[in-house]
């Protein structure tokens, strides 16, 4: 989908990992390399995607909201200061766009009441989701009944355990490998619900 | 919890993470797409719109022809697709009206583009289908470029 960009050398990203290789990519962006724009959507947008998914947004809107995020990164490649910093500001950025989002739909609905009688009531999202028996039900159900807080908080931990996420660990203030007392809390919690089950609560 | 169960319900996590709620088949690439925009002007402000609606979407997602509508700030963009042999007939209408250009990047395609009319109405006819982009220059006053995100029309 993109063109071809055959340069003599080898990118400056190639071979670096982590950090190093996201602010090789940051500066090669700013110089006008689309492909280093294109490695940093390929290998960012798995954290993206789950911190909007982690503010409960549904499949579809988090869809958009993983686009702006990326849009807004066009905008600020020149204002962003700290390219080492790039996981930190991509988590915020995140947050803050799934927010203005969800505001923003909250306004447009009250403003086009038309659009308010089309939604379902209350009835929760079709979610296209990789469901494949029971367990897996039982196991995302009890996940979504989880404290938002928690919910976003269990899949960062899981992605900063990663290799290629180890710097959102750093942005995170979490020590490799640790778990925490709040994460233990949050995974007792999916214990319990999980346990529960059939929907009980 | 003792550390083993701990690493047991973490694992529930990941397993949660890579296989029940991956990143869609093909977001990266739409949003590679997204962001290869051409003439983009430092000193013109860019502003990402959001679909409204998402549910009634589902059908456009999927392929089909219909109304969708599209909002930043205070613009709000209504689009009609309308299924014309093998490409699409976009019938748009922008609130509050204005003469701005209209862009839509249809993803291995050349660009078509066009300016709305005093009333704030715009159509393309001819537009290609596939992964696609709508953006809308605006003139007068400050100037600015919404962009939607990319949807397979």
């Amino acid at each position: 989908m993109t063109e071809l960009h055959t340069v003599g050398t080898n990118p400056p990203w190639e071979g670096l990992a982590g950090s190093e290789r996201y602010a090789a990519c940051m500066i090669a962006a700013r110089d006008g390399d689309k492909r280093a724009l294109d490695v940093l959507i390929a290998e960012l947008t798995p954290l993206v995607w789950h911190v909007a998914r982690g503010t409960g947004l549904d499949h579809g809107t988090a869809e958009d909201v993983v686009q702006s995020v990326w849009l807004a990164l066009l905008r600020h490649l020149e204002r962003l200061s700290e390219p080492r910093a790039l996981a930190g500001w991509l988590i915020t950025t995140t947050r803050r766009e799934a927010n203005r989002v969800r505001q923003r739909m909250a306004a447009q609905t009250e403003l086009l009441p038309e659009y308010a009688e089309q939604l379902p009531s209350g009835d929760p999202l079709p979610e296209t989701l990789m469901l494949r028996g029971e367990r897996d039900d039982k196991l995302w159900a009890a996940f979504r009944k989880l404290p938002e807080r928690c919910q976003m908080l269990l899949r960062l931990t899981v992605l900063a355990g990663r290799a290629e996420y180890r710097e959102v660990a750093a942005a995170l203030g979490m020590p490799h490998g640790s778990i925490g007392p709040t994460r233990g809390r949050c995974l007792k919690s999916l214990r319990g619900l999980y346990e529960d089950g059939d929907g009980a609560r | 919890m003792d550390p083993a169960e701990q690493q047991y319900w973490l694992d529930q996590v990941a397993y949660l993470v890579d296989e029940l709620d991956p990143v869609p088949a093909g977001l990266v690439e739409r949003a590679q797409f997204a962001v290869a925009i051409e003439d983009i002007d430092a000193e013109v402000e860019l502003e990402a719109a959001l679909w409204l609606d998402q549910r009634s979407l589902v059908g456009v997602r999927g392929g089909g022809p219909g109304t969708i509508t599209f909002f930043v700030g205070d613009l709000t963009v209504m689009v009609n697709v309308t299924r014309t042999g093998e490409c699409h007939r976009i019938d748009g209408w922008l609130v509050p009206a204005g003469e701005h250009g209209v862009e839509v990047r249809v993803a291995d395609h050349e660009t078509s583009s066009t300016t709305a009319d005093e009333g704030g109405r715009f159509v393309l006819t001819e537009v290609p289908r596939g992964t696609t982009q709508i953006l809308i220059r605006m003139n007068g006053g400050r100037p600015r470029t919404v962009v939607t995100p990319t949807v397979v029309l």
